[in-house]
């Protein structure tokens, strides 16, 4: 056989396995979500209802407060992005043990989103530690309901998004910081400039591809990983008003009898804004390549 | 004055360090310290310290939850999906890497995509093609979801790292006469053992902090992985706080252990892709 022929006979079959793989358990099951999402169905019979799932979705009122919930969650990204940011340009300074606070502030990353929700759960429950020392520090009467009612809930919810995410942006803005090389410094710093100006004018340019690849995928995040910490916080609870899109799809599909076409519609809406969030990050990475 | 002044700032640095520090190492401390007390102790008051330090929530959780078997599940159907997920990853990295073919960024581009379809836009096909199977509550759905969706952030991963192996080895191998699965055994998997490495703790952590894959797919109590079995079993007893903490503090010690044994190959892996 010819070398190159025979190259590409053994390039395609490597392929082989893993594509034959995707294909049935992720590209084909998506076009079965595709077509199915314009039909009604059991799990055991569909019929085509062409639009209705999608008119359903955008006409009833609930995406919006889906949506709303999943942007609550997208607009908490900037407190997290600046807390990521002083702790590592702190860390940065080298202050003795900053290795120890590094692993430190990554330990809660690592547990699981089951994990960070039920601990936390249960420390803003009414008798928990949360009000026992808001109690003791006289800043409450120390019996807050936090998960029943929804400016809390939210709070709690988010606490647990930055408690998780922290050690993670610390790690990444800090290998960003490492990057910038030295020789950048060391001539500001014969031009005099202040450590203001510094992180101004180097620091905080240099960083921003990093920036950018911690917000948007945070921001994906945001829509397709909240389930596992919703399940164990709120349940979506109390009402719809924690719920986000993917936790709905969950309760469509697989709590509600004969949702599966309204869900399969709803995941293909999730589809086309994670297909979004994907673009930007691309379109934003290019732009900030140079 | 002006080393009195850094010595100021520097307090300064160390005061807002320690204080974000306490509140994320807190809830462990509280996580750990709470789980071995009883519940007629614990709330009577709950931020405190223990009168005595009891493993009466460890023992329930061996006798009553069989954790030994929960922790045997996760570990054998994370062992089994990483053997698939390598098997089908392998090859395919290997010839992104180092073959050419027609097609091939085409091909590579599809792979990559793929790691951005949320995982929730391909769950009920799958769940009705599982249950035709007849592997609906066995884990041989858990292993197959958990092996295939992890193959395309796999191949980016070894694909990156494969680009390092020097074509003289490679050549070397082929004036040799090995065969292509020899290539791949013998000179490839052993130059990839960081990658691989880091892929392993990735995928295992990854599956075990899973909670959506076998929530959905395994139901009955003695099929569940640990982080299912904390989030349904153990939390129909959410009134008796410290053996659930007693749990969750079991479930937490795996992650926590491969961590800190493995920190230099985590870094290495988040790294990639977020800096250029």
């Amino acid at each position: 056989m010819h070398f190159r022929t025979k190259e590409s006979m053994t390039g395609y079959l490597s392929l082989l396995p893993a594509f034959a793989a995707l294909a049935a358990i992720v590209f084909y099951p998506m076009v079965n979500t595709f077509y199915h999402s314009f039909t009604k169905w059991n799990g055991a019979e569909s019929h085509g209802i062409g639009l209705r799932n999608y008119t359903l979705i955008f006409t009833n009122g609930e995406l919006w407060t889906l949506l709303r919930n999943n942007a609550i969650f997208l607009l908490s990204i900037p407190g997290i992005l600046l807390l990521s940011l002083v702790v590592s340009v702190l860390l940065f300074e080298e202050v003795r043990g900053w290795r120890f606070f590094r692993s430190l502030y990554y330990i809660p990353t690592i547990l699981s989103s089951v994990v960070v929700g039920m601990l936390m759960k249960m420390m803003f429950a009414q008798s928990g530690v949360v009000n026992q020392l808001l109690h003791a520090l006289g800043l409450t009467d120390g019996k807050t309901e936090w998960l029943t009612q929804v400016p809390t809930a939210f709070m709690v919810l988010i606490f647990c998004f930055y408690w998780q995410t922290l050690g993670q942006g610390a790690l990444i803005f800090l290998s960003g910081l490492s990057s910038i090389s030295h020789e950048i410094f060391e001539s500001a710093d014969l031009d005099g400039a202040g450590w203001w100006q510094r992180l101004f004018h180097i620091t905080i340019p240099s960083l921003v591809p990093t920036i950018v690849y911690f917000t948007v995928t945070n921001a994906i995040y945001c829509f397709i990983g909240l389930f596992s910490l919703v399940y164990a916080v709120t349940q979506g609870g109390p009402g719809r008003e924690t719920t986000p899109i993917d936790y709905m799809i969950y309760i469509k599909a697989f709590q509600t009898p004969d949702q599966l076409g309204y869900a399969s519609a709803l995941s293909i809406v999730l589809f086309a804004i994670a297909l979004l969030a994907s673009w930007m990050q691309i379109r934003l990475s290019n732009r900030f390549q140079d | 004055m002006a080393s009195r002044r850094a010595l100021s700032v520097r307090l300064i640095v160390y005061a807002i360090l320690v204080a974000i520090a306490i509140v994320d190492f807190y809830p462990i401390v509280y996580m750990a310290v709470n789980s071995s007390r009883t519940s007629v102790d614990f709330f009577q008051n709950p931020g405190g310290l223990p009168d005595a330090w009891h493993l009466d929530n460890f023992k329930a959780l061996y006798y009553r939850f069989d954790v030994l078997r929960l922790f045997g599940n996760t570990l054998l159907d994370a062992l089994l999906a990483f053997a698939v997920t390598i098997v089908l990853s392998v090859p395919a990295s290997f010839a992104f890497a180092k073959l050419r073919f027609p097609g091939r960024s085409g091909l590579y581009m599809i792979v990559i995509a793929t790691m951005a379809i949320p995982g929730i836009t391909f769950v009920i096909p799958n769940f009705l093609l599982m249950s035709r199977l007849g592997l609906v509550d066995h884990p041989g759905s858990v292993i197959i979801i958990w092996a295939v969706t992890a193959v395309p952030s796999n191949i980016f991963l070894l694909v990156a790292l494969m680009r390092g192996i020097p074509n003289e080895v490679l050549e070397a191998g082929k004036i040799d006469g090995i065969s292509y699965v020899q290539t791949l055994a013998r000179i490839v998997m052993p130059l990839s053992v960081p990658g691989i490495v880091t892929l392993a703790i990735f995928n295992t952590t990854g599956w075990w902090n899973d909670l959506f894959t076998p929530l959905i797919f395994l139901q009955s109590d003695d099929l569940k992985t640990m982080t299912v079995a904390v989030a349904t079993i153990l939390k129909r007893f959410d009134t008796d706080y410290p053996l659930l903490l007693a749990g969750l503090f079991m479930t937490s010690i795996p992650p926590i252990a491969i961590y800190i044994a493995l920190q230099s190959y985590i870094k290495k892996g988040l790294v990639i892709g977020s800096v250029k």
